[in-house]
């Protein structure tokens, strides 16, 4: 008998058994890191430093300052869009919402939306979107600010992230929405106009919020 | 075996001809044109994006759905009671054709509407706002 004949039915063996466990998730730490080695008590440990998001700051739709002192300690969902945009925004939005929705009630989780056209999304602006999307400013922030600012921020999350420069848009209209846990590490990349991705981010937050 | 082959083949054939039928070019044209706005089943979004499916509007200004495409909308509107002040530009690259394929599928897919124009009545309505704009 020969060898492959062997393959098939192993494989599906396999499948089977291992369907049966409950996989307990890991999410991975994503973007570069560093391995540095130190002495504690006189041992050498090696330790690895992931990337974490760098502080910010921004102003939201209700005139809030906005930064890294916001989401210290907690779980975070980031975007980039703009009010004027027609072709993936709406559908973005609308997954950040069914986001909203689904943690409603949830004070250890903030969902953080940039505006990458900060010149025409005034404050004002901002607080009519969310209001004609029906959400408050208390888990769900727009911000604008400096134009500068804003894109090399989705530049610095997008690398961590390790989007592609050359993908349509570039780093700043990817449509990506990005978890960052509490210890500000980046720890998945969704496609934000993908209601199957949503679907997974929800159950990562979930995996987050009780890590 | 070359009996169940040469069905297949034809079956293939059939499946992927129906794809150029007029109501299903209606809603190629409703994906690539107006989703990323109206939503995938046509709910749109909040107050920011009307609906087109079950959409009192829709049915009130049936003989300007073809105008709307093309020329686009803006300026306070009320669909299904709630206020929407938004702006859409017109579809100008759409043929007649085409319009006509699209206010097919949102009238009779999105609106469960059972009749819909034939293509000289959305010839006549774009007539008429073609002159007015
Ligand atoms: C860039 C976003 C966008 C796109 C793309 C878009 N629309 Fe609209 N549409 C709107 C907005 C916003 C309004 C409301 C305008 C207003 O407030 O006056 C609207 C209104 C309408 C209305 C009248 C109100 C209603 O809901 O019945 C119809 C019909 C309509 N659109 C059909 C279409 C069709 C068909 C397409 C594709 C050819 C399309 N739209 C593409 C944003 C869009």
């Amino acid at each position: 008998m020969s060898r492959s004949k062997w393959v098939l039915p192993l494989g599906m063996m396999f499948l089977l058994v291992s369907c049966g466990e409950e996989v307990k998730k890991e999410l991975p730490v994503l973007g570069p890191y560093k391995v540095v080695d130190e002495v504690v008590d006189g041992a050498l440990v090696t330790d690895t430093m992931f990337t974490t998001v760098r502080p910010f700051s921004f102003t939201d739709q209700d005139s809030n300052e906005i930064n890294h002192a916001t989401v210290e300690g907690k779980v975070f969902v980031t975007d980039f869009f703009f009010t004027s945009c027609p072709t993936i925004c709406p559908k973005m939005k609308q997954q950040m919402l069914r986001v909203y929705d689904a943690f409603d009630g949830e004070s250890q989780l903030v969902l953080l939306s940039h505006s990458i056209d900060p010149i025409r999304d005034s404050v004002g602006r901002l607080k009519d979107y969310a209001d004609k999307l029906g959400i408050q400013s208390d888990r769900w922030h727009m911000v604008t600010g400096n134009r500068d600012s804003i894109y090399s921020m989705a530049k610095h999350y997008m690398i961590a992230a390790q989007v592609d420069e050359l993908a349509p848009g570039g780093y700043a209209h990817s449509g990506a929405f990005l978890l960052i846990d509490r210890n500000k590490q980046i720890r998945g990349i969704y496609d934000g106009t993908s209601e199957e991705e949503v679907d997974v981010l929800m159950e990562d937050i979930e995996w987050l919020l009780h890590e | 075996m070359s009996k169940t082959l040469g069905n297949l083949v034809l079956f293939t054939l059939l499946l992927a001809a129906c794809d150029y039928k007029p109501r299903n070019q209606g809603k190629v044209l409703y994906e690539r044109n107006c989703q990323s706005c109206h939503m995938e089943s046509g709910q749109g979004l909040g107050r920011l994006l009307p609906p087109v499916a079950n959409a009192d509007y829709v049915l009130e200004h049936r003989a300007e759905l073809a105008c709307i495409i093309r020329h686009g909308i803006s300026g306070p509107i009320q669909v299904n009671g709630v206020t929407y002040e938004g702006e859409m530009e017109g579809n100008r690259q759409l043929t007649d054709v085409e319009i006509n394929n699209l206010v097919h599928f949102i009238l009779v897919d999105l609106n469960k509407q059972k009749e819909h124009f034939v293509i000289n009545e959305v010839r006549n309505q774009l007539e008429k706002c073609s002159s007015t704009r």
